[in-house]
């Protein structure tokens, strides 16, 4: 949340995040650079400059694995959700290892000729029409550029300036990403591979995003049709005394969208489930000193307006709640986003 | 744990049900790149023994310089690296050639100077600049003898010649083609490596049929394993496949 633009909002666990994430990029790479050689019994060693990329490459190709895990792991475990808090420091930590692997590609197989280099990368191999041995480097520029996209539109300003929905397609983008990644490594270096050690951690890696993305889409369609309700004047979202205090219940609407109701304080209040910042499940989120909190990054919003606390300004529709005997029932009209609405209260006896 | 005791919130400090297992996933994390970066980092295969040869100091040999169209180099006075008899391929440095320079003094005797590349009986040698690399040489050029072979089919890959060598480490295969073909578009020598012997020797300098450079079809064949079928001479201890593009066709 902020009410102005500063390149980080910098906190005790983004520190903690980045060092973390900085130390597992730097030791993959001191160990593939400097003690994999050693252990290899090469007569003659591999290029440096070519050893070099290869570690940028493969480290690339692992860190864009491990953030595409995360996004899953955290629809399956919300345990996990810490890990997403601040993910796209990986993602543009990402995109600059992938620069780097670039880089010393162009610089060396592109290089040393009468041409231009970049010229080189597009023109030297133009064989578009067969499997072995296609331009393969296609794949990467393309993975490239819209890392560089990602990461160069991944502060909240793009988000506002683009608004969330069109921000959140552009970095969808991702998944294309990653399977030009797969493809590049697919039709380049598995290739020549004689060692499989390789052609096995690649396709686990590419298995486990696929496998997690899988299984959280599954329980997204269970979780989904629990939550799904007929279309009706008054929608029935559940029975009072399954509320608990602090925690809400979600609900699908006919329309597709999700609406949830929050008991705070002996009182019902209902809004909508997606945060103003990123779409968060604010459903699934906390009541915390008497504002919704976001599971995602932390948004917090007025139960009964839907509005951030000043001098915050985001604001997410309202909708409006009544009880039929222990029943709660929601109306699917969502109200102006920002629109207050008189909370109901739970009759004594009802949940604490 | 409770439910409320595991809700993170960002930018505030981590619940203290979740923080052993958010220090088991940052040990996790780091110790799994670093295993990670050793799994692939001793994943790499063996580039081979190809390499340029610093360790032998400048070769300076003398011969008479021929046009395949590539230049080749049949030597008459040679040295401990490259003896007499040896026909020596030249290139430029980087992915250049030195055709400019070797037309002048086609057939003639010539001195020329570099470093060598070597892989197995494979070698080359790149020349320095201006006439340091290649220059006439006083005397008079001995006749020097080609032998046709006949008409050969052969299985294997068209590689360029320089990384194949020992430019590049490693300097052949599907993932070096673009290099690959950036080297033959600068005329640095191309070579066929054959699956089987041809007359002894397992690579050829591969030229277009009539007397010219590879043929533009054949950038899509290299780097992968193919059959082809052309004409072999032997010049020296070098054989020279005069291709017929034709006839190029992918092996599974």
């Amino acid at each position: 949340m902020s009410v102005k633009y500063i390149p980080v909002q910098w906190n005790a666990n983004k520190y903690i995040y980045d060092a973390v994430m900085l130390l597992g990029v730097g030791l993959f790479l001191y160990v593939f650079l400097y003690a994999a050689p050693g252990i290899l019994s090469h007569e003659r060693p591999i290029n440096s400059q070519v050893h070099t990329a290869r570690a940028f490459g493969a480290c690339a190709f692992v860190m864009l694995t491990v953030i595409l895990c995360i996004g899953p792991l955290a629809r399956l475990d919300p345990r996990f959700l810490p890990l997403l808090y601040n993910r796209r420091h990986f993602g543009v930590m990402t995109a600059f290892v992938a620069i780097t692997h670039a880089g010393y590609i162009v610089d060396w197989y592109f290089a040393f000729s009468a041409s231009n280099k970049y010229e080189a990368l597009l023109f030297a191999n133009t064989s578009y029409g067969q499997l072995a041995g296609f331009p393969f480097e296609a794949f990467g520029i393309f993975a490239l550029f819209t890392l560089i996209l990602l990461a160069a539109t991944s502060h909240d300003f793009w988000m506002k300036f683009l608004s969330p929905p069109v921000w959140k397609r552009i970095h969808y983008l991702i998944y294309p990403a990653y399977l030009a990644v797969v493809a590049h490594v697919s039709f380049g270096i598995l290739q020549d591979q004689q060692n499989h050690a390789f052609t096995a951690i690649f396709i686990g890696g590419a298995a486990a995003v696929g496998a997690l993305h899988l299984l959280a889409a599954l329980k997204d369609r269970r979780t989904d049709a629990a939550l799904k309700a007929d279309a009706a004047d008054w929608v029935p979202v559940c029975d009072v005394s399954e509320m608990k205090d602090g925690f809400a219940k979600i609900k699908l609407l006919a329309n597709g969208e999700r609406v949830a109701v929050y008991l705070n304080e002996g009182k019902l209040s209902a809004i909508s489930n997606a945060c103003a910042h990123q779409n968060g499940p604010l459903g699934e989120g906390r009541i915390i000193d008497c504002l919704v909190t976001c599971p995602w990054h932390g948004f917090q919003y007025d139960v009964t307006n839907g509005r951030s606390p000043a001098p915050f300004t985001e604001k997410i529709p309202t909708y409006n709640l009544k009880l039929k005997g222990t029943a709660v029932l929601v109306h699917p009209q969502a109200n102006v986003p920002g629109t207050y609405v008189e909370p109901v209260p739970v009759p004594q006896g009802g949940p604490s | 744990m409770s439910e409320k005791d595991s809700f993170f919130v960002g930018y505030l400090p981590a619940p203290k049900a979740l923080r052993g297992l958010l220090l088991a996933v940052c040990v996790l994390f780091v110790s799994g790149l670093a295993g990670f970066g050793l799994a692939l980092g001793v994943a790499q295969d063996d580039p081979g023994d190809g390499a340029f040869r610093f360790d032998y100091g400048r070769q300076t040999v003398t011969g008479v310089v021929e046009l395949t169209p590539y230049p080749l180099l049949r030597v008459t006075e040679g040295n401990e690296q490259i003896p007499a008899g040896h026909t020596l391929m030249l290139a430029g440095g980087g992915k250049t050639n030195v055709e400019d320079r070797a037309i002048p003094l086609e057939g003639q005797l010539a001195q020329v100077s570099g470093v060598m590349l070597q892989r197995g009986a494979l070698d080359m040698l790149q020349l320095r600049g201006g006439t340091n690399g290649i220059q006439a040489a006083e005397g008079a050029a001995p006749e020097m003898e080609t032998i046709p072979l006949g008409r050969w089919k052969l299985a294997g890959e068209i590689c360029d010649g320089k990384c194949l060598a020992g430019a590049m480490r490693p300097g052949r295969g599907l993932a070096h083609k673009a290099c690959a073909n950036l080297c033959l578009l600068g005329k640095v020598p191309p070579v066929f490596v054959s699956t089987q012997p041809v007359d002894g020797s397992e690579y050829l300098l591969v030229t277009g049929p009539d007397g010219g450079h590879l043929p533009e079809i054949a950038y899509h064949y290299v780097a992968q394993y193919v059959s082809l079928e052309g004409e072999v001479e032997r010049r020296g201890d070098l054989l020279v496949l005069r291709m017929d593009p034709d006839t190029l066709e992918v092996l599974p």
